[in-house]
């Protein structure tokens, strides 16, 4: 206790009491005792008591401390604590006692919910803490590596697969699946290497300033996605893997540490399963038929998830852009993936790719409600990704 | 450096706080300009205290809840002390070139 400290009555009402009892067992004479009784009835601080009892078999004077009761839990506070929930747990085992004090310090005393103001300012505040480096921890959690990593992967799987793909257009003698289109080859694979090459260009502007990379690629995730709006098949690569690859690009740009970071933790044997992946999956070159593409693609995924937590993770993120190809090359009438939107009667690109994500959208939400019922079921954190 | 966080370090140089004192404190500062929030405070604490800016003074109980004080380190205090000295050459700068332009106004 800081000798700083002021004091209240009843420290020195404790103080004189317990005088009087030093006094009553015979260890202060009677002018002593009226001169520290005096000195205690004045004191301003911690330090002016604790000198007030000096020389005498006790401890010195703390600040009385209610001991912690059980919370009132008003409807205020149930309110502030539905809030705190959207926290990162590992912070709130931390703070969250601590931010409520001061939550609840701060409402006056008719408050009844938390303010809209207020309410947004703690969701901010919780994105916010996700995202930056945590201070408990001593080290990166496993998601943003993983997307530090794809920061620099995706970039290379959608180059390579696209000039994969490109390569066999231009020489159309490959064996191999035939492409659709009767236009002169080679300005569609440039345009279609276009997107792809501007993402791959990203990465080292993004190793200098990946806040400009990260504006940057926002714009060009906006010119795709207004491009394929309006309808016009531009780029050979489906719309429809090329707008999940660049948003997912976009994410990893902007809530990690980019290239830099991904590069110096990238592992080689990840790096070499992914491109395998690549080459094996989206070029349909190699393997035609589809469901080998699945199985295939499934083992070097679980392979790669059973590594660390780090490998799940970057299953789980690559899958965004990935799903696409096996949704729609599973379909029994195959629009060619985004090859050319040659067919009348199906929607905008845009609308397609929208409804091809809801499904697994709407189970990856019923899973995590389950998981945080489960988990608060438990009252044990529940994270299978080990992040 | 941002506003927030100057003002959040200027109010941990007069001595440890907690969070409820950081945030009036900081609204004095600024004349009422700045309110910082909960959810702000605390996220820009947490990254204060993942760059050795600020760390926790102590812990204590009043009316029943948990109360910590944080307090800057000596890093933090260096950092202050050459940001407000950035500043304060820059505002010398502008104020002489004011009062020059005022002069010949």
């Amino acid at each position: 206790m800081d000798d700083r400290f002021r004091v209240s009555d009843a420290d020195r009402d404790s103080v004189t009491a317990s005088l009087r009892d030093h006094f009553a067992a015979g260890r202060l004479a009677a002018e002593d005792l009226d001169g520290r009784l005096a000195a205690a009835l004045n004191a301003k601080t911690v330090g002016d008591l604790r000198r007030v009892l000096a020389g005498l078999p006790q401890t010195a004077p703390a600040v009385r401390q209610a001991s912690p009761s059980p919370p009132q839990d008003g409807p205020l506070e149930r309110g502030y604590r539905r809030l705190l929930a959207c926290y990162p747990l590992w912070y709130r085992q931390a703070h969250e006692e601590e931010m409520l004090a001061v939550l609840m310090t701060g409402a006056p005393q008719a408050k009844r919910r938390p303010g809209i103001a207020e309410a947004a300012d703690l969701l901010w505040g919780a994105l916010r803490i996700r995202c930056q480096p945590s201070a408990a921890r001593g080290a990166e959690p496993a998601w943003r590596d993983a997307l530090a990593i794809l920061s620099v992967i995706v970039p290379l799987i959608m180059v390579v697969s696209v000039a994969v793909n490109e390569t066999h257009i231009l020489l159309p003698g490959l064996p191999g699946p035939g492409w659709r289109f009767a236009h002169g080859f080679l300005p569609w694979a440039l345009k279609g290497l276009a997107a792809p090459l501007a993402m791959g260009a990203l990465v080292p502007l993004a190793l200098r300033m990946r806040r400009l990379a990260t504006l940057a690629s926002t714009g060009l995730l906006i010119l795709l996605v207004s491009l394929v709006s309006s309808q016009q098949s531009l780029f050979p690569v489906g719309h429809i893997i090329l707008l999940p690859a660049v948003g997912l690009q976009t994410a990893a740009l902007a809530a990690s540490q980019g290239p830099r970071r991904g590069l110096k933790i990238l592992m080689w044997k990840h790096a070499a399963l992914v491109v395998t992946a690549t080459l094996l999956v989206c070029t349909r070159v190699i393997l035609p038929d589809p469901v080998a593409r699945l199985i295939v693609l499934a083992g070097i995924g679980a392979a790669m998830a059973l590594t660390s937590p780090l490998g799940r993770w970057l299953v789980l993120l690559l899958a965004i852009p990935a799903y696409p190809l096996f949704f729609f090359g599973m379909l029994p009438f195959s629009p060619g993936v985004g090859w050319g939107w040659d067919l009348d009667f199906l929607p905008s690109p845009a609308a397609l790719t929208v409804a091809c994500y809801l499904p697994p959208a709407a189970l990856a939400v019923l899973a995590a409600v389950a998981a945080r019922r489960a988990s608060s079921r438990c009252g044990e954190p529940l994270d299978a990704t080990g992040a | 450096m941002r506003e927030p966080t100057f003002l959040i370090l200027t109010a941990l140089a007069a001595g440890p706080q907690h969070g409820y004192g950081i945030m009036t404190d900081v609204a004095q500062i600024s004349g009422g300009r700045v309110r910082l929030r909960a959810g702000t405070l605390y996220a820009a604490l947490n990254r204060l205290v993942v760059e050795d800016l600020v760390e926790v003074d102590r812990e204590e109980i009043v009316d029943t809840r948990l109360r910590r004080y944080y307090r800057l380190t000596p890093h933090g205090t260096q950092r202050l002390a050459a940001e407000v000295d950035r500043m304060r050459r820059h505002t010398a700068v502008a104020a002489r070139r004011l009062a020059v332009l005022g002069g010949t106004a």
